[in-house]
């Protein structure tokens, strides 16, 4: 990285987003292709790219409806991955320009990869509310652009058994878990939250094991 | 999915996470003891997601090719594999166990 200095030129965010762009992308090209497989029609698939911008609440929703998941324990699923987004949001609210209601919007553009991008363009306790808006926009077009090529490729790949894409969302959610294990507090949220899961999934019907999942991580993140 | 359904599913999580993202801007004031707790959801969560697509219909683990698939992409995060390698690495190992012993 070019440097930690706060207020970085239009380059120097475009730059430093490129490399986060193409991984979104190809992320949103492979929600696609698992959406479209889920048997969710298409034009819904792009829709939620569209409105929910945030793929791994998407893909928990995802992964609850292919498993044979409720529509309420799949909204339920990917909005508690959401509520971390009340957090990021009061962190980067002083640094969006506007009243609170254009504040509000802009927030939108918040998700993982573009809030870490303007804590590190940032001050300490600063984020850089300009690099949050232009690689939140930049991400944004290139994971409704992803999710597009990724819907229209899906039907072309074939059965989704035979290629293992059921086996694709575990894999995900490993995949998307592994990054965030740094610190004891988010290893012992996770196992927490996989054993309630797994003590509860026998007996309780399907969105229970995971609130007690959440409820555990809560409990567990301090 | 009927469209109705997956109208419901798309508005439904597309209003809860723009009420969530709104929040921070439109209450500033939340204290930081609620928010920081937040922080535990998405790792708790996410491993509760990989627990449960390991269980079968009667929600105990079941031994079947999602095992091995998880335990691959799981050793290529730890190698700071990118997302897609793994999502790929386990469906091929799920696809390939598939053929051969005809799961």
């Amino acid at each position: 990285m070019a440097g930690m200095r706060p207020n970085w030129s239009m380059r120097q965010i475009l730059l430093a987003a490129a490399p986060i762009a193409i991984a979104v992308f190809v992320f949103g090209a492979s929600f696609g292709v698992l959406a479209v497989a889920a048997r969710l029609p298409t034009w819904s698939v792009v829709l939620m790219s569209m409105l929910v911008f945030a793929g791994s609440a998407q893909f928990a929703a995802l992964g609850v409806i292919a498993a044979g998941g409720s529509v309420l324990t799949a909204i339920f699923a990917g909005a508690l991955l959401n509520l971390r987004f009340i957090a990021t949001g009061i962190a980067v609210a002083q640094s969006l320009p506007g009243g609170r209601f254009l504040r509000s919007l802009l927030a939108q553009l918040s998700i993982d990869e573009s809030y870490a991008m303007s804590v590190r363009a940032g001050e300490p306790g600063r984020p850089d509310g300009r690099t949050l808006l232009v690689t939140g926009a930049l991400l944004y077009i290139v994971w409704v652009l992803g999710t597009v090529i990724g819907a229209l490729l899906g039907p072309v790949l074939g059965d989704p058994k035979r290629l293992g894409l059921d086996a694709a969302f575990p894999a995900g959610f490993v995949a998307l878990l592994w990054p965030m294990l740094s610190g004891h507090h988010a290893v012992r949220c996770a196992i927490g939250g996989a054993a309630v899961a797994l003590a509860l999934a026998p007996f309780t019907p399907p969105g229970i094991p995971l609130a007690g999942a959440a409820v555990v991580g809560l409990w567990l993140a301090r | 999915m009927a469209g109705p359904l997956a109208v419901a599913l798309v508005l439904g999580l597309a209003g809860l996470s723009f009420i969530m993202r709104a929040t921070g801007a439109l209450l500033p004031n939340l204290p930081a003891a609620v928010t920081e707790r937040t922080g535990g959801l998405a790792p708790a969560l996410l491993a509760a997601l990989v627990a449960i697509q390991l269980t079968g219909p009667t929600g105990v683990v079941r031994l079947d090719v999602k095992v091995p698939a998880v335990l691959v992409a799981a050793v290529l995060a730890a190698l700071r594999a990118p997302f897609i390698v793994c999502v790929i690495a386990g469906a091929l190992v799920a696809a390939l166990l598939r053929a051969l012993f005809h799961f």
